[in-house]
């Protein structure tokens, strides 16, 4: 009876304490090199952030008219915060795989060595959906302009269907980089974006016969016809 | 300072070779106006020959590549003088038909006009549009005699329009002009212009030919450019404007982009020159005023007051970035009103453009976006004008006119307030401070 004691019990229990007895000293470098990853993460990010502050960064993108850029997409944070919340989160990320590297344990090796592999897929992505939120901030604020001025009533609708479809193809776009789905996200979006220019196509056909053939009657015809509404001369 | 050379073509260089030198020049930028560039060009050579006849003279036309023969028109009319009771002892006149290189654009033909000036040190030299159909000889003395005789350096036109006619110049061009650089020039983006042959090389000088200015905005900025420059100016009374109309496809928001955008940049050139003027004062006037009839035009003003309040609506969120909340929240309550209370009055348009300005100068917009989301604002104050002066005659219309250009200088301490910058943190270092006079650094008075 002792002797299955100490064979099926304590046996496994000494051995399971061996192994965290042996990973203990790693499990201390790991939160040692997560808490130092988080000090000096915080320190460099506001470090660099004041650095850049004394420097007089923010102003300098304010003359090369980066803060109207992001202000114009919606970030209201300026550069120089902006930079030391990127580094900080950075090193965040960097110092976490560096934590897990310390256990010094296979699979979680392998785990850190693909998130480092990621990293670059991470960051078009994220490239990708930036620039497609200015895009589509920039596009629709043009679009919205033009239809005014144009004088068509759903000048909001058209401005809002060109901001969504914009941010939809750069989601589109980051989701095939990240490889999430990349088949789903290729069909999908051709079928959608295929099927709203069919309908669209079909609507304008049908419903607007008229005013197709008075725009382009307009635009290539009749350029000489005259616009009997008003003969106001602006210049 | 740039002295490089605007490239001309081999033949009209050989050309300038054979002709050397001459006392005038008159220069006609065509594009595709065959239907009235022959009389352009006998009004000019008539005019020449009976105003200017012991003197050398060469007329230019710069073409853009017209496909409808517009060269071959110029190089080809003749013109009986024997009718005209002109004697037959006339001084060649000289034509050289070129086309222009650079950016397509009026800018660029007025360059290559300029360039021949200088090549063959034209003492005066004028423009006129190809389209024009009311030119009369008359009209080349009148842009030239101020230079020959009375040393004048830039000569205006001055037409007689009707009151709905030139509503851009009316309600932007003129009054803004006039309160910033404090010269009351009526007509400063006229189209027809004289100048001396020092400003003619004076413009060429300026780094502007790869700009917006070579496609479009030349007017106003040689009208401006003149002013800032210290030339002398005066106008010339040329009678009744009358020219083949735009092309009806022309947008209207490209229009009003082309005039306010080539003033806002001016502004920002010749920010010294025009924040420490108060005021403004007249400027001489030759030539024998008439009266003449205009005719009438068609206003549709319910089209406009719908296109105003459209903006009202729709760009909210745009114009609530370009304009200073007080103004916004005039405009705001103007929605709420009844029809014929939603005008834009003198002083709430006059806020309007300078905020305008302000925003354009601190680039709180792309400029282009900033500029064609006017187009509504420009509608809703012309509909405005229009509904103030539906019974008045040109004459009484011009009476407003002056009122409103009295509050654009009266209300020119709230543009020069507005364009400053945002207040600067005492962190920020010298080289954060705002700074838009190199490019009107390198003007030299011509006096």
């Amino acid at each position: 009876m002792n002797h299955f004691i100490e064979q099926a019990l304590l046996g496994p229990l000494e051995l399971l304490g061996r192994h965290l007895l042996a990973i203990l000293p790693n499990v201390f470098a790991m939160g040692i090199i997560l808490l130092a990853g988080l000090v000096i993460a915080w320190g460099a990010g506001s470090f660099v952030e004041r650095l850049l502050r004394i420097v007089g960064f923010d102003h300098l993108c304010d003359r090369l008219e980066v803060n109207a850029a992001l202000l114009r997409g919606g970030i209201k944070t300026d550069p120089s915060r902006l930079i030391g919340r990127t580094l900080y989160g950075t090193m965040i990320v960097l110092s976490s795989i560096a934590a897990l590297g310390a256990l010094n344990l296979a699979p979680i090796n392998q785990f850190a060595q693909s998130l480092l592999a990621y990293v670059p897929h991470l960051i078009t992505a994220a490239i990708i959906l930036l620039a497609g939120y200015f895009l589509s901030n920039f596009a629709s604020q043009a679009v919205l302009i033009a239809a005014v001025n144009a004088g068509l009533p759903p000048a909001r609708l058209i401005a809002a269907c060109s901001r969504w479809g914009l941010q939809i193809l750069a989601g589109a776009m980051a989701l095939v980089q990240l490889g999430i789905a990349e088949q789903i996200v290729v069909v999908g979006f051709g079928i959608t974006w295929g099927g709203i220019v069919l309908a669209g196509a079909i609507a304008f056909g049908l419903g607007s016969a008229d005013l197709a053939k008075d725009f382009l009657e307009r635009r290539l015809a009749a350029r000489s016809k005259s616009n009997t509404t008003d003969d106001l001369h602006h210049w | 300072m740039n002295n490089g050379l605007t490239p001309l073509t081999a033949p009209t260089e050989a050309r300038i070779d054979e002709i050397g030198s001459t006392d005038i020049l008159v220069g006609i930028p065509s594009y595709n106006n065959a239907d009235t560039v022959g009389h352009v060009v006998r009004a000019v050579s008539v005019g020449l020959a009976k105003h200017f006849p012991g003197c050398r003279a060469v007329l230019v036309n710069s073409d853009g590549g017209s496909s409808d023969g517009t060269p071959a028109i110029v190089a080809r009319t003749v013109v009986d003088f024997q009718h005209l009771f002109i004697g037959d002892q006339q001084s060649i006149l000289h034509r050289i038909v070129t086309p222009y290189h650079g950016i397509p654009g009026k800018g660029s033909a007025f360059r290559t006009i300029f360039e021949i000036a200088r090549r063959l040190k034209a003492k005066a030299c004028a423009v006129v549009d190809a389209d024009l159909r009311s030119i009369s000889p008359e009209w080349i003395e009148l842009l030239l005699r101020p230079i020959m005789d009375e040393n004048y350096d830039y000569v205006a036109p001055y037409y007689l329009r009707h009151k709905y006619d030139g509503t851009i110049t009316n309600s932007l061009a003129y009054p803004l002009t006039r309160a910033l650089y404090g010269h009351r020039i009526r007509q400063p983006i006229g189209g027809e212009f004289g100048f001396s042959g020092a400003l003619a090389s004076h413009y060429l000088e300026q780094h502007v030919w790869e700009s917006e200015v070579a496609r479009f905005g030349i007017d106003i900025w040689m009208t401006t450019e003149a002013l800032v420059s210290g030339a002398r100016v005066c106008q010339s009374f040329l009678g009744a404007k009358i020219h083949n109309p735009k092309d009806p496809a022309a947008d209207l928001s490209d229009m009003l982009m082309q005039v306010v955008g080539a003033l806002f940049a001016a502004m920002e050139r010749h920010e010294q020159s025009w924040t420490s003027l108060e005021g403004s004062r007249p400027v001489p006037i030759f030539g024998f005023p008439y009266e003449v009839g205009v005719e009438p035009v068609h206003v549709n003003l319910e089209r406009m007051v719908s296109h105003y309040r459209q903006g009202l609506t729709d760009l909210e969120p745009i114009w609530r970035q370009i304009l200073a909340q007080d103004t916004f929240e005039q405009l705001h309550r103007l929605q709420e009103a009844s029809n014929s209370d939603s005008l834009i009055s003198d002083e709430l348009w006059v806020r309007v453009v300078y905020d305008a300005a302000a925003a354009y100068h601190k680039r709180l917009l792309p400029r282009d976006h900033l500029l064609k989301s006017l187009t509504p604002l420009y509608l809703g104050r012309t509909a405005s004008f229009v509904h103030a002066t539906q019974g008045l005659t040109s004459r009484e219309a011009e009476v407003k006119i002056e009122a409103l250009c009295g509050t654009f200088e009266r209300l020119k301490p709230y543009l020069i307030q507005q364009w400053q910058p945002a207040t600067v943190s005492p962190a920020a270092p010298a080289l954060l401070q705002h700074t838009t006079t190199d490019a009107g650094g390198d003007h030299e008075p011509l006096h």
